[in-house]
């Protein structure tokens, strides 16, 4: 087992590691910026070591400064937490150069995960089922229009070359293809300087649904079921579950055993998420795959009694799955995690600043994860998340009442947050009947800012 | 910290003649008040350092354990504005050297007169041995490292009096 591990990362995760460090009596040593001198993550290490000022690209994605820092704090092992470098297979690779161990699946298969085309043709090659899509590039509203013939309509085109909704059409019919078809091709080039596009199966009403699996590096693979976060802003996950309403267990059971084949397959090691898109008729579509840990990961750990961190140093410190897990995996109660952000509950503006009070809500079931303190500063430099609440009750209707409850005592002074929204959400019809999809919180929003309007004089 | 690193640390307070200083660094709490002509109570520091204070220095407080020191340490910046010295940051981390390489002679020495862009040192970063300029013309006071140590982003290295 390792003797001393470095948490190449900040906030609220590394405090995590640095939880799973010290239970596991590992030796924790945090890098941080000048503008995370006074962080709990900073506080609660063995070791700490200042590595850059404020920018990230300075500071906590500079890798020679994140490697030296391990080399003279002479670690065995480098956690890189989640975002920031833990999907950078380069620093993977140079972590290996220096015989430091990465926390992680090795650089190769980082990569692969990486490219999405590469990713979605591994997968479906391994059986792993994905959104019709076409194989490369459509160069003609010609062929657009036979494709989506047989794959059928609605259909969505999107640029090769970019993203961000550039050069991206949804198209429900054979009449209106071509002149969107050309439409996305002119914008794609003004974007990008290339038009290229390819195409895929349009979902109207999509669920978010990912699959955590843990994999060590003897080739055992286990799936610990699916966490459903349909509950989206701008691609940004607000809400996240752990079992979803839709997945029954002959269902969870069946794509658990594709995964654990998959990977074992395709050599993956330690932990990782595998993201589906669920239709309006339940099936499964691989979008893509994360290679870390996520920000999550506490549903999937309050009911299933895994801790994942602790799982990720065993594995990488060469444990066998069956050491790791002690058993089966077993599914009880259900859990929900909001996350706080540092926003305006309704323009979500960040707010940055000093927190007055911060005053924590506990109670059965319910686990903060937060690098915030009263006092502490939240620097402008960052993202905007400070806590994680998550609460686990008996069944889903425990788990609600359980949030709204928690939401209600959790008192955080001094910034904007946004619990209040958590709190609407939770009294939502909808949200509390399972009956939602990617396009809640636009709805949500819209009939929200209708009340505002209708109200005004 | 050690008692060595303490004994340097209250040294260089009372050459600079600081009057109060508080130092915090993981489990170590240490707090300096000096007055004139006042004799100690030296407290025992718990644990691992032996060696008792020395006067003129009053109450030094210590707190819990010492854990093994941790590099890198912190030296006395509080110091140096008192003073109008211009400390010399490493601007990155990794392990400062004193001298190109071992066994040649050092860089740079306490009473060196040094220019703007001289090299001071080296700081070594991932096998990259990084030189280290003096950003200002100047006497070199003291130098706050020694050859070896690990040092982290913004550490300061020499205090330097500008000319």
């Amino acid at each position: 087992m390792f003797k001393k591990i470095l948490i190449a990362n900040r906030g609220e995760i590394a405090l995590r590691v640095i939880c799973a460090c010290k239970e596991l009596g590992i030796k924790a040593v945090a890098i941080y910026s000048e503008a995370d001198r006074n962080s709990l993550h900073v506080r609660f290490a063995d070791e700490a070591i200042c590595i850059g000022p404020p920018r990230l690209s300075e500071s906590y994605l500079n890798i020679p400064a994140v490697i030296s820092a391990a080399e003279i704090a002479n670690v065995d092992a480098i956690h890189p937490g989640y975002g920031l470098l833990s999907e950078n297979a380069n620093f993977a690779e140079v972590c290996e150069t220096c015989g430091i161990k990465f926390i992680g699946p090795p650089p190769d298969i980082i990569r692969l995960m990486g490219e999405k085309e590469k990713a979605r043709a591994a997968m479906k090659k391994a059986g792993v089922p994905i959104l019709p899509g076409s194989e490369g590039v459509v160069p003609s509203a010609e062929e657009a229009a036979e494709w989506a013939g047989q794959i059928g309509y609605p259909v969505i085109c999107k640029a090769s070359a970019g993203g961000g909704g550039r050069g991206m059409r949804v198209i429900r019919s054979a009449e209106e293809l071509a002149p969107l078809f050309n439409a996305a091709q002119s914008e794609a080039a003004a974007a990008f300087g290339n038009g290229d596009l390819y195409m895929e199966k349009f979902v109207e009403r999509p669920r978010h649904i990912e699959f955590q699996v843990l994999a060590d590096a003897h080739g055992n693979v286990v799936s610990l079921g699916e966490r459903e976060c349909s509950i989206q802003r701008r691609h940004q996950k607000l809400v996240e579950e752990a079992p979803s309403v839709m997945v029954r267990p002959d269902l969870r059971q069946h794509i658990g055993a594709i995964l654990q084949r998959t990977m074992s397959d395709i050599g993956y090691v330690n932990a990782g998420t595998v993201e589906f898109l669920m239709d309006e008729d339940q099936n499964l579509h691989f979008i893509e795959m994360n290679t870390r840990i996520q920000v999550e990961h506490p549903v999937t750990e309050m009911t299933t009694d895994v801790d994942l961190v602790k799982s990720q140093i065993a594995i990488a410190a060469g444990e066998r799955l069956d050491v790791v897990l002690h058993g089966p995996v077993v599914y009880r109660g259900h859990a929900i995690e909001c996350r706080i952000n540092a926003e305006h509950p309704e323009k979500f503006t960040p707010s940055a600043g000093k927190i007055k009070t911060f005053s924590t809500p506990g109670g059965t079931g319910v686990r903060v994860d937060t690098a915030m303190y009263a006092e502490g500063v939240i620097p402008p430099y960052y993202d905007s998340l400070i806590a994680k609440l998550v609460v686990r009750g008996k069944d889903r209707e425990e788990a609600i009442s359980r949030m709204a409850r928690a939401l209600e005592m959790f008192i955080v002074e001094g910034v904007y947050t946004t619990i209040p929204l958590h709190r609407r959400i939770m009294a939502d019809p909808d949200f509390r009947a399972g009956n939602f999809d990617t396009k809640f919180m636009e709805r949500f929003l819209a009939a929200k800012k209708a009340e505002v309007d209708a109200g005004k004089p | 910290m050690n008692s060595k690193e303490i004994k340097e640390l209250v040294e260089f307070l009372i050459e600079k003649d600081i009057a109060e200083f508080e130092l915090e660094r993981g489990d170590v709490k240490l707090r300096v008040k000096r007055g004139v002509e006042t004799h100690v109570v030296a407290a025992p520091i718990a644990t691992q350092i032996a060696a008792p204070m020395m006067s003129p220095v009053a109450a030094v407080a210590p707190v819990a354990a010492v854990p093994s020191a941790a590099p890198p340490q912190e030296a006395a910046p509080a110091a140096a504005p008192e003073e109008n010295l211009h400390i010399v940051k490493s601007p990155i981390v990794g392990t400062y050297y004193e001298a190109p390489s071992p066994g040649s002679p050092p860089f740079s020495k306490v009473g060196d007169t040094v220019t703007a862009g001289q090299i001071l040192c080296i700081v070594e970063a991932m096998k990259l041995m990084n030189e280290i300029e003096s950003d200002v013309a100047g006497e070199i006071v003291k130098i706050l490292v020694s050859n070896g140590q690990p040092v982290e982003y913004g550490q300061p290295l020499f205090a330097i009096r500008p000319r």
